[in-house]
């Protein structure tokens, strides 16, 4: 099985994307198409946390507190200064990005749970803010009316438009997040991972990768929040709840942390899973939980993990290093 | 007079964040990791609370005695799932569980108790001693009462028993504790059912100190663990109490002086300032990547 994977990479990689493009013309359905597009949200935040948490091994928990910056961001901007989707996706991105140095430049020194409760608590103090900020965030009352995008001249309103939208931008970030994990930086982000003391003994400049990974990661959050604003037209800070952190890092774990498909296979499982079984609606949260138990129980490296982190990670330092394959394991897209 | 109260008031939410930060740092101290369960498991306790109360009319006592053995036995169920399965795995994974954990037993509680707030009957009918011009509760003198009873308790219960001893040692050095014939994995279920179990009582205290349970309060309540432990350095009991302290009369002053709304956000600003400030918090010891 894993060798025929690893055989026919290739076509296996053009296949899933192509019936990630044709997917839309056997969906009539626009409910199905909204969860399709959750599915992928939930896959470039995944994928965005898993740059963090798999690649360079900071174990950042409060991913959602991003992701409401840049939902917070264009929902702002678009209602006031009407700017469109397509210039706020980069500065959502960047306004995220810009948070994240915020908090990364006094915090990136502290490890493990410090740095996880760090996170968590921003995550929590962004979600307050835009609770009780009022006069910016319109408060508990949330900001609605966000207008439809236009792709030139063309007006977007329905599901399999936007689904082809956010596509297109979880395959660029894929793309790019695989060049970038082949370069210098990405190396330097998974020697960080590996061994702090050993990288920097070897000259990587870790505070300044570690703060490069911490931004690059949480723009994608950003980017993936301006979209979700445009996509529902709705922002509010209930979105944006500790479940919310907590389930992106979810996805991460039971897809598998440190290789680029985990993440796309864990959002795609955690997302259809619960919408699978709609008529006890409820139950959603608890077969979330129930699923991070029995997959750490049964499979703790996750779906699509290969034995990775044992070195960072490990209570022994007795177990050998295995080899990386993060840079090489194959992209796919549901 | 108003500074004088709401150091009062301060001072007895305080005493029950204490609590839930010696449970927490009790946990820290024998697993060396967090539970993310620990919020869940005060939601829990405040419920068997106010089941007892509410529903069966015991008094305040015996559902203080069976909120501890409830949240005793449940930690030792998260403790046979999320920690004994993983003794040699990454650390990062019971991390995982008990978050998975915490995410189930709260939707749980959720789907089976419903959603809205429940009311626990007030006891002793907010009758108060006025001193000056302030008002002491009833309520208020029980809650330090117990806390420090059970502050005590547990003191004696470290440094005089055998099982204090072992539960001393596996939270120095797991290993030499192993080499001198201490059951490891045996104190670390006790140690992490005591610290549910404390976490428990201050549950069923904050129930009826502010008449109420709802199923998500668990993750604020966590948070306040969290930030009292940090304060006084994960590991260190005494230091997590002073942490609660400190903690429930900043937020009391805080919203008394400011806004009602800061009364979240001063948890994670003093856990941000203190990780910035002294790391190892204002009692650790020097230690820290613990995950």
């Amino acid at each position: 099985m894993r060798e025929f994977f690893r055989k026919n990479k290739k076509i296996l990689l053009i296949a899933s994307i192509v019936l990630a493009f044709i997917l839309p013309l056997f969906v009539d359905n626009s409910y199905y198409m909204r969860v399709l597009v959750n599915v992928l949200i939930y896959i470039l935040l995944a994928s965005s946390l898993n740059v963090i948490n798999g690649y360079s091994g900071q174990f950042n928990i409060g991913h959602a507190g991003f992701y409401c910056v840049g939902a917070y961001t264009a929902a702002i901007l678009a209602t006031r200064f009407g700017l469109s989707l397509w210039l706020l996706l980069p500065l959502s991105g960047l306004a995220a990005a810009l948070f994240s140095m915020f908090l990364g430049l006094p915090t990136l020194r502290l490890k493990g749970i410090f740095l996880a409760i760090t996170t968590l608590g921003f995550s929590e103090i962004i979600r307050l803010t835009v609770l009780n900020w009022t006069s910016l965030t319109r408060g508990p009352m949330g900001i609605p009316g966000i207008p439809f995008p236009k792709l030139f001249s063309y007006q977007i309103t329905n599901n399999t438009q936007f689904y082809y939208i956010i596509l297109f931008i979880v395959l660029l970030m894929l793309f790019i997040t695989k060049r970038i994990l082949n370069s210098r930086i990405g190396r330097a982000w998974i020697a960080i991972r590996e061994d702090e003391l050993a990288a920097r003994s070897m000259g990587v400049e870790t505070f300044k990768y570690k703060l490069l990974n911490f931004a690059y990661g949480t723009f994608w959050a950003g980017v993936a929040g301006c979209f979700y604003a445009f996509f529902t037209s709705y922002v509010s800070a209930d979105s944006f709840i500790l479940d919310e952190g907590f389930s992106i890092l979810g996805m991460v774990i039971v897809g598998g942390q440190g290789t680029l498909l985990g993440p796309v296979i864990g959002a795609t499982f955690l997302t259809i899973l619960p919408e699978l079984v709609r008529s006890i609606a409820e139950y959603r949260l608890v077969i979330f939980g129930a699923a991070i138990v029995i997959t750490m129980l049964v499979r703790p490296q996750g779906i699509a993990g290969s034995k990775m982190l044992s070195q960072k990670l490990g209570r022994s330092t007795k177990k050998k290093v295995t080899k990386n394959k993060g840079g090489d394991s194959n992209v796919s897209t549901s | 007079m108003f500074f004088l109260q709401q150091l009062i008031n301060g001072l007895t939410q305080g005493m029950i964040y204490a609590l839930m930060a010696i449970g927490f740092s009790v946990i820290y101290g024998v697993v060396g990791l967090v539970s993310f369960v620990h919020g869940e498991v005060i939601m829990l306790g405040a419920f068997t609370g106010f089941l007892m109360i509410s529903f069966l009319g015991t008094n305040l006592l015996f559902a203080l005695i069976v909120g501890f053995i409830v949240t005793w036995i449940l930690g030792m169920l998260v403790d046979s799932l999320a920690y004994r399965p993983f003794k040699d795995a990454p650390r990062e994974i019971p991390l995982i569980m008990t978050i998975g954990l915490s995410i189930f037993l709260r939707s749980l509680t959720q789907v089976i108790l419903g959603t809205q707030q429940r009311v626990i009957p007030s006891i002793f009918e907010g009758k108060y001693f006025v001193i000056g011009d302030i008002r002491i509760t009833y309520i208020q003198i029980i809650i330090a009462v117990i806390v420090i009873a059970l502050s005590l308790a547990l003191q004696q219960f470290l440094y005089r028993t055998r099982t204090g001893l072992s539960l001393r040692a596996v939270s120095m050095d797991k290993d030499a504790a192993a080499l001198v014939g201490v059951n490891v994995s045996k104190t670390i279920r006790t140690g992490y059912s005591l610290g549910c179990a404390l976490g428990g009582v201050s549950g069923v205290l904050l129930g009826i100190y502010y008449n109420s349970v709802h199923p998500v309060m668990g993750a604020s309540a966590s948070m306040k663990a969290f930030a009292s432990t940090v304060f006084g350095g994960l590991t260190s009991i005494p230091g997590a109490a002073i942490g609660g302290i400190v903690l429930g009369i900043a937020e009391n002053l805080g919203v008394g002086y400011l806004h009602s709304g800061f009364r979240d956000i001063i948890a994670f600003v003093i856990i941000i300032a203190i990780l910035l400030i002294r790391p190892s918090g204002i009692m650790g010891r020097k230690e820290g990547g613990k995950v």
